[in-house]
């Protein structure tokens, strides 16, 4: 049983890495920019949540939509100035400057949040409770509803893209920028959008990892942006269903790791990573949902 | 006089050595069907880059329905009423025939949610390929993707169409289909600038013909007048226009 409970708890960390990696992967099929500072987008929104709790006083689980909103405005901004800069200058100017925004990042909430851990929401009993199945799986519910809102928003992401206005435009310009031009698309726009939904669900992201766990400046590069990574090739690039399976694979792999061997919690993880790279380099799902 | 709808002022783009354009001048009117030959490489769908923004003049200006469009880039010039096509169709291939002109009438077209689904329906009957709507533009063959690069610049409303070699690549018959969907369309005031090899296609539907070569135009007339002109025919040597379709042409122009 203690196998099944380690099954049961990579599944749903699998929902947590989705929410990490499905910005990671849009941006990519939309504009072919490799976000190296997507990861520490999530701990922006951890500590920007942190900020507003302090000041404000709203709820913890309030915070989510205030700072998807204020994640999403700032990724249609830093799009449409910064990244845009970038993407006339070639590929790998775009590398560049989002490894630079990272260093920045990191450097500057250590400035000042200082390196000390912190968590959001500390002692909520709501996200501490649990239930138990048989006697040995313990199941948080607070888990359970970040996996849940994974598919809600991997759902809805797939439903805008296959029936909004919008949606549409995203996935002309991602096929064919110059042709969707010439049906008078202003890319940059689109761009801007595309960045504001990728912000926007890296932050729900970076909240719930705070809530579970704890974060600090630098965990954007140290963990989420490689399970993000991880999770998107083992999925298939440019899949948004294929960013939760990759998340799954990938936090089952790291609990059955951990169960044999603490130690080996990453190190399984990365193994079955460099597995499918070489057993199948498209990904698990080479051509799935829109995106 | 009222201005020309497009027009070319000293229009100078060079890539390197390779010279598209030199000093060029060029009107088009409004309703006005205009030939463009030339022999390859001649950089005919160079010049439709710069009347549809996707490249910028070294020098010279673009003025289109009476603004000057230089600095704006093809979106911008799109929405502004200039259709254009691509030689090789570059239809978004995930997205189904409807969405393809769907979002042509929705971003070039500047409709709302409303009246684009009856704009983009128009232009699929318009162009015959209402039928496949749904299915996915990458599984269209040849002529159905030409159609549909068609339809998609129609659904942005333009008062110029731009179009680069349709009629390449298919057969006598399929020719002929396109030729009168363009004639219906120029016939509701849309002018046209067609740049094509297939020259049959183009003589019996330009009322104005010239060729493009070295970065300027040699000969500007009627297509018997451009294709009889000597330096024309020394430029074209060797490719598909001879003195029998020559004669054809003078021939068809001079009958009644």
């Amino acid at each position: 049983m203690a196998w099944v409970n380690a099954i049961v708890q990579g599944l749903l960390t699998g929902g947590l890495y989705a929410l990490f990696a499905c910005g990671l992967s849009l941006l990519f099929g939309v504009m072919k920019v490799v976000n190296l500072a997507h990861g520490d987008l999530a701990t922006v929104a951890g500590y920007i949540g942190v900020g507003i709790i302090a000041v404000t006083r709203v709820p913890v689980l309030w915070s989510i939509p205030i700072v998807v909103v204020l994640m999403a405005v700032l990724g249609y901004v830093l799009q449409r100035s910064l990244i845009q800069a970038a993407i006339t200058r070639g590929e790998l100017t775009t590398l560049i400057v989002t490894f630079g925004l990272s260093i920045i990042i990191e450097n500057g909430l250590q400035q000042f949040f200082t390196a000390n851990s912190r968590g959001l929401g500390v002692g909520d009993s709501f996200i501490t409770s649990s239930f138990s199945i048989g006697s040995q799986v313990v199941i948080a519910w607070f888990n359970l509803a970040i996996f849940v809102l994974a598919v809600v928003v991997l759902l809805a992401l797939q439903q805008f893209m296959t029936r909004s206005r919008y949606g549409r435009l995203i996935r002309a310009v991602a096929d064919d920028r110059e042709a969707a031009q010439l049906s008078g698309a202003d890319y940059r726009h689109v761009f801007g959008i595309a960045a504001a939904i990728a912000f926007g669900t890296v932050a729900i992201a970076g909240i719930c990892d705070g809530m579970i766990t704890t974060i600090s400046p630098t965990i954007g590069t140290d963990t989420i942006l490689l399970f993000a990574f991880a999770s998107v090739v083992i999925g298939g690039l440019g899949s948004l269903w294929g960013t939760l399976l990759g998340g799954v694979v990938l936090g089952v792999a790291q609990a059955i790791g951990a169960q044999i061997n603490p130690a080996w919690e990453q190190l399984a993880g990365y193994l079955v990573f460099l597995l499918v790279l070489v057993i199948r380099p498209q990904g698990l799902t080479s051509r799935g949902a829109a995106a | 006089m009222t201005s020309p709808l497009l027009e070319l002022d000293r229009v100078t783009k060079r890539f390197g050595r390779v010279v598209i354009a030199e000093d060029l001048s060029f009107s088009v009117g409004a309703g006005e069907t205009v030939g463009i030959v030339g022999p390859n490489g001649a950089g005919k769908t160079s010049l439709f880059g710069l009347i549809s923004g996707d490249l910028a003049p070294n020098a010279g200006q673009v003025s289109f329905a009476g603004r000057t469009v230089t600095r704006l880039d093809s979106a911008a010039r799109c929405r502004l009423g200039i259709g254009r096509t691509y030689q090789v169709p570059r239809p978004f291939v995930d997205m189904t025939v409807f969405e393809n002109v769907l979002v042509a009438a929705q971003q070039g077209g500047r409709l709302g949610r409303k009246a684009s689904y009856p704009a983009a329906a128009a232009a699929l009957e318009r162009t015959g390929i209402a039928g496949e709507a749904n299915v996915p533009a990458g599984r269209l063959g040849l002529l159905a993707r030409k159609r549909l690069e068609i339809a998609r610049a129609l659904a942005t409303g333009p008062q110029l169409l731009l179009l680069d070699e349709v009629a390449g690549g298919l057969t006598d018959p399929e020719v002929t289909v396109l030729v009168e969907i363009v004639r219906a369309v120029n016939a509701e005031g849309v002018a046209v600038i067609w740049i094509e090899h297939v020259v049959r296609a183009l003589t019996s539907l330009v009322t104005r013909m010239t060729c493009l070569y070295g970065g300027e135009f040699i000969g500007d007339g009627t297509p018997g007048e451009v294709l009889a002109d000597p330096r024309v025919r020394e430029v074209y040597l060797g490719s598909d226009i001879d003195a029998s379709t020559i004669q054809q042409v003078i021939k068809e122009e001079g009958a009644p």
